[in-house]
């Protein structure tokens, strides 16, 4: 796995945001004038660390190969001596986590809430504005809109920023109000994706998911919202065994009532958090129940509405459809099995999670000749 | 719950068929409509068109708003001009008897944009926003005057980030430069291929030697280049039309699956082309047969084949996006994102306009390229250019899908106020919508194979066209 935090040694009292450049021999005598005041440079490597220098530093990186941080963008933390990678530069997967605090308690939740919040906003603001050119960047929590005014601040300052950058959103959407209207047309829509869940048409087994009474009400009337302030929807639904056979009716109120989303993913489960204590009673398996899924997005596709299967190994998924699932699955979470050894479509797949049980799993999975 | 307003029209099953004017529709029978024209509806009916997002609870809330959207995305018109059609010669080396553009003979002169027609041309084009940019090649035979066409390819590669061609001939002749020219990968060829080869000779060779050329040629470009780069499509007289289904075997042959079978166009030299009484309705028969055999022959082969403006008609009633055919778009207002320049460097509306003024009955010019676009004269066709308030159109259940061709009904009536039933466009959509929504509620195997392959999904079942039982 590519870790997500790595252990530094710094002369410092408060967290900072800091980047790292590695400089080739030959832009060592331009490097002054290319480093900015967030910038440390790579003065040298040992087997144990590397020293970094500048307005930002001195900083000394242990355990992981300097070739890998080039550009990284970290929140160091001095005290417990240890920093995030915030923004990893050659990874399409950079997720800013904004609080644990939810206020849903989803049955499958891969990262469950905790009360405890931190507000890290002015870090991910700093981070946000190294970040490498046309980016995107994932904003996920916890619930993210739990702090909808200092995440709105933080949009609205780095959009304008930086014109090159890209937000993908996570949020239950139980939180927007009328009056957030003229903020959400004031931020550049084309720039944000908010990816909202729907587990069901029917609101007991939507509530029951995310155990909120209440909760599929509310979230529709925001979808409403977020369509009239002209907001990229990509609705997202875990596949389960509480909501599968639901899925072809949840296909069919989209087409009627939620034409405008951009995307709708139906996504496979995650083996972690909530996930994993309850997985006996939510894997669904669609490798062997695939028709449910089939039939769900050839409804929503045949509306001109785009539909796609995310987290789905290929060698799951029947031939015709495989086109619609991408590899979604994080770099940094993501394995592949023995199974999958000699698999022609090993270089287009997402694999597995990498927490995924050997034996509650797939019943058909292998390499695809 | 408030219900939109519901048109209804009969089925050829005897059924009724409704829909909403953001284009939701479903199946239903005479005694749903008894209790909704008297205000009657049961508690399963009030159901169902909520369900079906025909109704709603108050304004803005889920219902509300989705229809909104679907009726406003159906209405969306484009905005930025990113599509030219351009006829740098009139002059053809073949006298096809249909001809819709009246073209010159191949010796005659005049008939070739200028040096100065050529910079204006440019000129426009360099005044486009883009980033991208498509170019159709028209004529006349285009490459007659391969030097123009790819003076105006130079400039579009150097000044657009994307752009793409396509020349539009008749395969005659195809000397060294032209092959060079239809060798980039960015350059696709459309040509006419009447079917089989006794119709394509009689439509448009005339003579055994010219035919061998053509398939001559056609051959060659079918094995030189992958499958995509040439596309065809059949001129048809519904007074003799051609073997379909040998038509269907020699399209297949040359790698072309999207097949527009298209009626002779009432311009040009073909307004004296006579095809007998009561063509349209001949036509919808001929082309209602085709649509049969096409499922038949998709269901034998197992290699899906389509008529393009079926398909297109298809996804107009299932999707609210389906705006890129420019014959069918609601409102479908001129010079938006298409125009076409002349070979004297005049801008028309459409290819067919274009084709109308040059038998010199009306002037459908907009501008030249010296001027540019005459708007004053653009806003006079827009006036008519959408379905919304027309008397006939409003009461119609097709209203959402279709359009309206201004031109055409130029062409044939001299006006634009003939009712729409008794135009040429109607009688043919009407057909078509019928045909559309025929398929759709058919279940037997073959049929639903071959919608899912128009709709481009992996399957369609019975569940996916709605029925109010």
């Amino acid at each position: 796995m590519i870790p997500l935090r790595v252990k530094v040694e710094v002369n410092a009292e408060e967290p900072f945001v800091v980047r790292l450049r590695s400089f080739e021999a030959e832009e060592r005598e331009r490097e002054p004038e290319q480093l900015n005041h967030f910038e440390v440079s790579l003065e040298r490597a040992d087997p144990d660390g590397a020293d970094y220098a500048g307005e930002g530093g001195p900083i000394r990186v242990l355990g992981i190969d300097p070739s890998e941080l080039d550009g990284d963008v970290l929140l160091v933390n001095p005290r417990r001596g240890t920093a995030d990678r915030l923004i990893r530069s050659t990874s399409p997967h950079n997720t800013f986590l904004v609080t644990e605090r939810c206020d849903q308690v989803c049955v499958m939740c891969s990262q469950p809430p905790k009360k405890h919040h931190v507000d890290l906003f002015t870090y991910f603001e700093t981070a946000a504005l190294l970040a490498p050119e046309g980016a995107t960047i994932g904003i996920s929590g916890g619930e993210p809109t739990l702090f909808k005014e200092r995440l709105f601040t933080f949009l609205k300052r780095v959009l304008v920023a930086r014109p090159d950058l890209f937000f993908h959103i996570l949020t239950n959407g139980q939180h927007f109000e009328e009056d957030d209207r003229s903020t959400m047309t004031g931020l550049d829509q084309s720039r944000i994706v908010w990816g909202v869940p729907l587990y069901s048409h029917d609101p007991s087994v939507h509530d029951q998911v995310v155990g909120k009474q209440g909760a599929q009400e509310r979230l529709l009337d925001n979808l409403a919202f977020l369509c009239r302030v002209g907001a990229a929807v990509e609705l997202r639904t875990v596949l389960m065994q509480p909501n599968a056979p639901g899925l072809p009716e949840l296909a069919r109120f989209i087409t009627a009532m939620l034409p405008f989303i951009r995307t709708w993913a139906v996504m496979q489960t995650e083996n972690i958090g909530y996930g994993r204590m309850n997985w006996k009673t939510l894997f669904y398996d669609s490798s062997e129940g695939f028709d449910v899924v089939g039939r769900a997005i050839d409804l929503v596709r045949s509306r001109g509405i785009d539909a796609r299967l995310y987290n789905f190994p290929l060698c799951t998924v029947p031939e015709a459809y495989r086109h619609l699932a991408p590899a979604t699955i994080s770099d940094w979470k993501r394995t592949y099995r023995e199974e999958c050894e000699g698999c022609s479509l090993k270089a287009e797949c997402g694999g597995f999670f990498e927490w995924h049980p050997r034996d509650h799993g797939y019943g058909r999975l292998g390499a695809v000749q | 719950m408030k219900v939109w307003p519901l048109k209804f029209r009969e089925m050829s099953d005897g059924s009724m068929l409704f829909a909403d004017d953001a284009g939701g529709f479903f199946k239903a029978g005479d005694d749903f409509l008894d209790r909704y024209a008297t205000d009657g509806l049961s508690a399963d009916d009030s159901l169902f068109l909520k369900e079906g997002s025909h109704g709603f609870e108050r304004e803005r809330d889920l219902p509300w708003t989705s229809f909104a959207y679907r009726w406003a995305r159906r209405q969306s018109r484009p905005r930025k001009m990113n599509y030219v059609i351009l006829v740098p010669t009139l002059r053809c080396n073949l006298a096809c008897g249909y001809c819709q553009v009246s073209r010159a003979p191949e010796k005659a002169r005049g008939f070739d944009w200028s040096d100065e027609t050529l910079t204006g041309v440019l000129s426009f084009l360099g005044d486009l926003e883009g980033p991208d940019i498509k170019v159709e090649f028209q004529g006349g035979e285009p490459m007659l005057r391969v030097d123009l066409l790819e003076a105006v390819r130079d400039y579009c590669r150097e000044k657009f980030s994307q752009s793409q061609f396509v020349v539009c001939t008749n395969l005659q002749k195809l000397d060294a430069r032209a092959w060079a020219f239809l060798d980039a990968d960015d350059t696709f060829i459309s040509t006419s291929l009447d079917g089989d080869r006794l119709t394509h000779e009689r439509q448009r060779t005339h003579d055994g030697d010219v035919t061998d050329a053509f398939f001559r040629n056609l051959e060659a470009v079918v094995a030189r280049y992958p499958e995509g780069k040439i596309s065809a499509l059949p001129t048809v007289d519904v007074a003799n039309p051609p073997d379909l289904d040998a038509l269907l075997d020699n399209y297949e042959r040359y790698g072309v699956r999207s097949v527009y079978l298209r009626p002779i166009n009432h311009q040009g030299f073909a307004r004296k082309f006579h095809q007998g009484d009561n063509v349209v309705a001949r036509w919808n028969r001929l082309h209602s047969g085709f649509i049969d055999l096409l499922i038949a022959r998709n269901h034998r082969t197992g290699r899906f084949m389509e008529e393009y403006y079926f398909s297109q008609c298809l996804k107009r009633v299932l999707r609210f996006d389906a705006d890129n055919h420019v014959d069918i778009r609601n409102p479908n207002f001129f010079a938006s994102d298409y125009v076409v320049v002349d070979h004297d460097g005049r801008f028309y509306p459409t290819d067919e306009a274009r084709m109308l003024s040059r038998i010199g009955r009306i002037d459908l010019s907009i501008g030249d390229v010296a001027t540019g676009i005459d708007r004053a004269k653009v806003d006079v066709l827009n006036s008519g250019a959408f379905n919304h308030f027309d008397p006939d159109c409003i009461h119609c259940a097709y209203q959402p899908f279709c359009g309206t061709d201004v031109v055409d009904d130029i062409s044939r009536y001299g006006r634009v106020d003939v009712p729409r039933p008794d135009t040429w466009f109607c009688g043919r959509h009407l057909a078509l919508f019928d045909k559309v929504f025929e398929i759709l509620y058919r279940n037997d195997a073959p049929t639903r194979a071959s919608l899912a392959a128009w709709l481009g999904v992996a399957a369609w079942d019975d569940g996916m066209a709605p029925v109010h039982s």
